[in-house]
């Protein structure tokens, strides 16, 4: 019932007579759940941070109460509810209690109404310290900050704001980010549920808000392991060149993975240098760390790296592994998306464009499974959209450039 | 299910049964098992959030609304809901008061949220000072915005609410800490520090209605 570490390299061997460059695929592969119903969900500590400022009025705070109301009837009396609202003040609507009679909850969820500036920070704050007060070292205790704008009041930097959501992380309270509609800041949002080792969503229509809810539910339901940590050791003169995915580096040569949920595989792409190979030499220590429910400490996981070796010559000739060539691919492109995001920044629309079909291209090359075909339908969606809503286009860009190194909530994909 | 005492205070409803303080708070008290202080009366009048007493005389009267207000705000109150969630709440008509009140007792009295508090782990202890030294070195807070905290200039930030306002200063005042508001030439309105108003929107619109009525009342006593 633990997780397990596999290899896939592009080419099954390295050189013995020469430098080899090794692409790789790491795979975490999440055990699966337990048969239905042989052991209750850990009670969950949340508390539900909710923007009230100005820009919420009208349908999108009455979505946002609406899903508030079905949070508050999903949990049990096993869990604990806070409710924050924030505008430029901050309001701890329900201190954190158990959920025994959802009514007082949802009494006070039809109260909120919308106010004036956005003191994201801060609402933060208190929901994190209603978590705090009543931290289950064994349980999930988590913060949901949804917000539609940018952070106006107090601290509003993203990188500091971040700095501080990640501390949290580290002593066992996460945080996920959910922006709503076409005003927040998603490199804020982004830069959040990465320190924050939560999810990140973003979602246009507020109708989505009670399926992102109960998604987020699950997939706190469904968690094997959190702070998880993957430690990449090249041996003897082997060196990494590169991650693919954009993880958040802990230290040199560790990264910060997210969550690992039931039943799912997580791919880390990387790039080896090796000089000349001598057979059964190991090429890298790969260790794998994370928290789980119900265990103390942290608990590891450490694999070895060793290929066959062959002469160069005879390396060319070996087929790549097409699966591992599709998703280094994949992660390629979420990669690439930044640098559309960049240009976008610097308004060069055109140059934004013709990175997209850059990466289209180099995936037109390819097979085209159904993962290669969404990939490049959600590319050209993005082509058509950068030139009517550049915002929007650029929000999109980068929820779909976090996927290889966050959960991110692809609820609202396919019917944006 | 229906109390039938509760009931009966739903029924003396059309009856001009008026009690003084002293009874107000022997009846909730008793209802509630729990003492109740004249102060927290006149705490929850100011806020807006019971109804003002009527008068008889110089002695002021409350009413079974007054009464139905109370039992609701004390009961959402030791659920854990702040006063900004119970005002709005308590605001209703008295055949929903009533309703609510029904509905928050019913699900059993006994079974108040009496959390048996566990010992708290290190891990609490360390997640919680975190998070004290970011509140502490935030920025001043939002005090400054609104006129400086008259007798010291700490930087505690009030967890309350607060307003913005344009022309602010300092005086002080022996214990409490005040804020002060010029309004115009000679006129000054002083908010405690440890007063809570509502956000800006109707509440806050409702509240400061009441406060000029207030005034106008005190001005035409004054006259």
């Amino acid at each position: 019932m633990t997780p397990s570490l596999h290899f896939r390299p592009l080419r099954p061997a390295v050189a013995a007579d020469g430098a080899t460059r090794l692409d790789l695929l790491i795979t975490v592969r999440s055990p699966e759940p337990p048969a239905a119903s042989t052991k209750e969900r850990p009670g969950l500590n949340l508390a539900l941070v909710i923007d009230r400022s100005g820009s919420m009025a009208g349908s999108k705070l009455s979505h946002a109460r609406k899903a508030a109301r079905f949070l508050a009837g999903e949990l049990t009396e096993r869990d604990r509810l806070a409710i924050v609202t924030f505008d430029e003040e901050v309001n701890v609507l329900v201190p954190s209690q158990p959920v025994r009679d959802p009514l007082l909850f949802i009494s006070a969820i039809n109260t909120i109404d919308s106010g004036g500036c956005t003191a994201l920070f801060d609402g933060w704050l208190a929901g994190a310290t209603e978590v705090a007060n009543q931290l289950d070292p064994q349980g999930l205790n988590r913060v949901l900050l949804l917000s539609d704008g940018q952070a106006n009041e107090g601290l509003t930097d993203a990188g500091a704001i971040a700095a501080k959501v990640e501390g949290l992380t580290q002593r066992s309270i996460s945080t996920s980010a959910f922006g709503l509609g076409s005003g927040f800041d998603e490199d804020l949002m982004g830069a959040v549920a990465a320190a924050g080792d939560g999810t990140l969503a973003q979602i246009e229509s507020p109708k989505q808000l009670a399926v992102l809810y109960a998604s987020e539910l699950q997939g706190l339901a469904s968690t094997v392991g959190r702070k998880v940590s993957l430690e990449i050791s090249a041996k003897h003169d082997a060196g990494l060149v590169h991650v693919l995915n954009d993880l958040p580096q802990i230290s040199a040569g560790n990264y910060q993975l997210p969550n690992l949920r039931y039943g799912q595989e997580l791919g880390v792409g990387l790039r080896l240098q090796l000089p000349s190979w001598m057979p059964n030499q190991t090429i890298a220590t790969v260790r794998l760390a994370w928290d789980a429910p119900d265990a103390e400490g942290r608990q590891e996981l450490i694999e070895q790296l060793t290929l066959p070796v062959k002469p160069q010559a005879e390396l060319a000739g070996l087929d790549v592994d097409p699966a591992v060539a599709e998703q280094l691919a994949l992660l390629q492109a979420n990669r690439e998306r930044r640098l559309a995001i960049q240009e976008l920044d610097r308004g060069d629309l055109l140059a934004a464009l013709a990175s997209l079909a850059a990466i289209d291209a180099s995936l037109a090359a390819l097979p085209q499974s159904e993962g290669v075909q969404r990939e490049r339908r959600l590319l050209a969606e993005k082509q058509a959209l950068m030139q009517q809503d550049r915002n929007l286009s650029r929000k999109r860009l980068r929820n779909e450039s976090l996927r290889s190194s966050l959960n991110v909530w692809e609820g609202g994909d396919d019917n944006g | 299910m229906a109390d039938p005492s509760l009931l009966s205070l739903a029924a003396a409803d059309g009856s001009p049964a008026l009690y003084g303080l002293d009874e107000l708070l022997a009846m909730a008290g008793e209802r509630l098992g729990q003492e109740i202080t004249p102060r927290t009366v006149r705490l929850y009048a100011t806020e807006g959030l019971i109804d003002r007493p009527g008068k008889d005389g110089r002695r002021s009267v409350y009413g079974q609304r007054h009464l139905l207000q109370l039992l609701l705000i004390r009961s959402l109150a030791r659920r854990g809901l702040s006063l900004t969630a119970i005002a709005p709440l308590a605001a209703c008509s008295d055949g929903e008061l009533l309703e609510q009140l029904l509905q928050l007792e019913e699900p059993s009295l006994h079974q108040v949220n009496h959390e048996p508090k566990e010992a708290s782990s290190s891990q609490q202890q360390e997640a919680l000072a975190y998070l004290h030294s970011l509140q502490s070195e935030r920025s001043p807070s939002l005090l400054p915005l609104l006129g400086s905290p008259l007798s010291s200039s700490s930087t505690s930030p009030s967890p309350r609410r607060s307003l913005s306002s344009r022309s602010a200063g300092r005086s002080s005042a022996a214990s409490s800490r005040w804020h002060r508001f010029s309004l115009a030439p000679g006129v000054e309105l002083h908010l405690s520090e440890s007063t809570s108003f509502p956000p800006a929107g109707s509440r806050r619109e409702a509240w400061l209605q009441r406060l000029l009525e207030r005034l106008r009342e005190q001005l035409d006593s004054e006259s």
